[in-house]
């Protein structure tokens, strides 16, 4: 309640820094839609300043939750406050407040970048001085400054995403929301748009809410996760009690893999391959030494051996960690 | 001195080009590499949303003309532009040689079947640039995720393209005006023609009212440019051409078509058929020439004299733009933003 009310305060008067709390809070947040269709059932939940993954299937009530907040649709039942503001009354604050990056494609194709962003910093009531200054800045952060004069038809599909996310960071928002920031980008892509969002939320001192259905992405950047399904609130926690360490561990060798794991079920230790490496349950102190010397009487070279991490995704598994069940845990996608 | 005129190039530079003014004489990132210059915060003005839908108006009717895009976007306004000042200019030159300096072109109807044509042409043209474009791209969610309510995009779209159409019937009007002028003997002479251009001119805004907002809820309809501006091409010249059709029609029948059951009301040149007069209300063109002629127009323009159907031709207008307005600040209202 005290901190919420600290939120308060410092969202009256923007220039102040950010106030460590509460960004959003919804109470028993309700969305029907005409037809029975419940996008949001009862959701209440608590997001602290930082970047938080907000995660779920397609249609779990990401995208209505969003609108929610940005105070464009109203819900049904419940409450919702952005930075303070009462999403049903003070959708204007809010959205002077926060940058809005969409799932799908928003960009004209006949217009430069620079001048694409320059004109959304208008709308997001920037005088026409800073507008082009900003946009020129916020370009120059998502690393498109050299190519801001090129008309966005002729960029790539991960300049189109930097280009979008730039025009949510022109207004120098508090909050940022940004829906699947890396659809349709191939790995490298996606890895960059990653470190991008990491470090906007870390050096720029902006909250972030990324709604996703990878949840191996979120892993990589969040400090807190949101999980939804149909609606309703699954789980919200600190990324590291979601990833808390296992008792498996997991062990990398340079090569000889496949001598390896002959080795170890010679020494009774049940290893599984997983990509290249290899899975051992860890049964107690002694298992590390077992491997070791495994290791060293083989002469291999040695990569990686530690007790490997919960993936997020097991989060949706009722199955806890057994070496057997997760030969599969790759990515969704 | 040569020297000076030649010098202020290097010497002026630096000063409002360098992106130096906003950080530390950083080095610039290179191409697709993120180099972390440090974020700074804005802490200057912020616009209201009135101050904000008026910057999204001007970059609107900016780009009804065409500025700010490529070459490309400026030929339909140019051409139409000049096509709707030839008048005026043939007049300035008529009005220069001829001994008696007398204005051969009317202020209140202009060149009625050039300026119906050329108004068309320009509005299926450039109505879609306004509001097609948005759709079709969908960057409606990053307005509306932004400070401005709903209502404030169509009415600042509108205003824009009220303004762009005004601009296009006015300033022929104007240039008829200095051309008048400028060969007029004496303060009554000028006087008389300010006096005759004033309806004119009032006429031109009405025009453009009922025109622009036609014009922009039939673009929003459609994200393809080319289904808006034929939307809108259809319509404008398929109702022009019924209303004309219908008039001679009804001229033709020569007789009286009753309606509503009033009392048919001639005026005294006499025997104009009332089917004649009520064809007209199917055009906006025609409505709004009815309009000028029953407040008092004094030109013959693209209709006959409304007649007693006066009154009718007004409520048309009113009914055509509060209809228009209407359907297009409900468009926004329903269209979604994700």
């Amino acid at each position: 309640m005290t901190a919420h009310a600290s939120v308060r305060a410092a969202a009256g008067e923007p220039a102040g820094g950010t106030a460590p709390g509460t960004v959003i809070e919804t109470t028993a947040l309700t969305k029907r839609y005409p037809g029975q269709v419940i996008a949001l059932d009862e959701l209440t939940v608590s997001v602290a300043s930082g970047i938080t993954g907000l995660v779920g299937a397609n249609g779990a009530g990401k995208s209505t939750l969003i609108k929610i907040l940005l105070g464009l649709l109203p819900a049904t039942k419940g409450r919702a406050s952005v930075l303070g503001h009462d999403c049903e009354r003070g959708g204007e604050q809010i959205r002077a407040l926060t940058g809005y990056m969409p799932e799908h494609d928003c960009l004209l194709p006949d217009v430069t970048a620079t001048e694409f962003v320059t004109h959304l910093g208008r709308i997001s009531g920037l005088p026409p001085t800073a507008a082009k200054e900003r946009a020129a800045e916020s370009l120059r952060h998502v690393g498109l400054y050299e190519e801001r004069y090129r008309q966005i038809g002729t960029y790539s599909t991960g300049m189109k995403q930097r280009v979008k996310l730039a025009q949510a960071l022109v207004g120098d928002p508090r909050l940022l929301l940004l829906d699947e920031p890396t659809i349709g980008l191939d790995p490298a892509g996606r890895a960059s748009m990653l470190e991008l969002i990491g470090r906007i939320g870390a050096d720029f001192g902006i909250s972030i809410i990324v709604a996703s259905h990878l949840l191996g992405e979120l892993e990589q950047i969040c400090d807190h996760i949101v999980a939804v399904e149909a609606g309703k609130l699954l789980r919200a926690d600190t990324i590291t009690s979601f990833t808390q360490a296992s008792q498996v561990l997991i062990i990398e060798v340079e090569e000889g893999t496949a001598r390896l794991l002959e080795e170890l079920t010679r020494r009774g230790l049940g290893p599984r391959p997983q990509d290249r490496a290899v899975l051992v349950r860890l049964a107690d102190e002694t298992t590390y030494d077992a491997v070791r010397d495994a290791v060293a009487d083989l002469g291999l070279p040695l990569n990686r051996m530690e007790r490997r991490r919960h993936r997020i995704e097991e989060l949706f598994r009722d199955d806890q960690a057994e070496p057997s069940e997760m030969t599969g845990a790759a990515d969704a996608r | 001195m040569p020297a000076d005129v030649a010098s202020p190039g290097p010497a002026a530079a630096p000063g409002p080009l360098g992106p130096s003014a906003q950080g530390p004489g950083v080095p610039v990132a290179a191409s697709g590499v993120i180099h972390d210059l440090g974020y700074r915060r804005y802490d200057g003005k912020r616009l209201g949303r009135a101050q904000i839908a008026r910057a999204l108006c001007w970059h609107s009717l900016r780009s009804a003309f065409g500025i700010g895009r490529g070459v490309k976007a400026k030929i339909v306004p140019v051409i139409t532009f000049g096509i709707m000042c030839l008048p005026a200019i043939i007049n300035a030159v008529a009005v220069a040689v001829s001994t008696s300096h007398a204005r051969i072109i009317p202020y209140d109807t202009y060149v009625p079947a050039l300026r119906v044509l050329v108004m068309t042409v320009f509005i299926a043209a450039q109505a879609p640039e306004l509001v097609s474009r948005d759709l079709r791209s969908h960057v409606l969610p990053l307005y509306f995720a932004r400070p401005l309510r709903r209502i404030d995009y169509p009415l600042a779209k509108l205003a824009a393209f009220v303004i762009a159409c005004l601009i296009m019937i006015e300033i022929p009007l104007l240039l008829l005006y200095i051309g008048t002028v400028m060969q007029a003997h004496g303060l009554s002479a000028i006087w008389a023609q300010t006096r005759a251009l004033t309806p004119g001119l009032l006429v031109g805004l009405m025009w453009a009212a009922v025109l622009a907002a036609i014009g922009l809820v039939l673009a929003s309809f459609s994200g393809r440019r080319a289904y808006a501006t034929g939307a809108i091409a259809i319509f404008f010249f398929l109702t022009w051409t019924l209303a004309r059709l219908l008039s001679h029609i009804a001229e033709r029948v020569g007789h009286a078509v009753p309606v509503h059951g009033g009392p048919v009301v001639f005026k005294a040149a006499g025997t104009i058929p009332a089917g004649v007069h009520l064809a007209g209300l199917i055009s906006p063109f025609t409505v709004l020439d009815g309009v000028r002629e029953w407040l008092g127009g004094t030109s013959s323009g693209i209709i006959p004299d409304p007649g007693g159907y006066g009154v009718t031709y007004g409520l048309m207008l009113l009914v055509l733009l509060g209809a228009s307005i209407g359907a297009l600040i409900g468009r926004y209202q329903k269209v979604g933003i994700a």
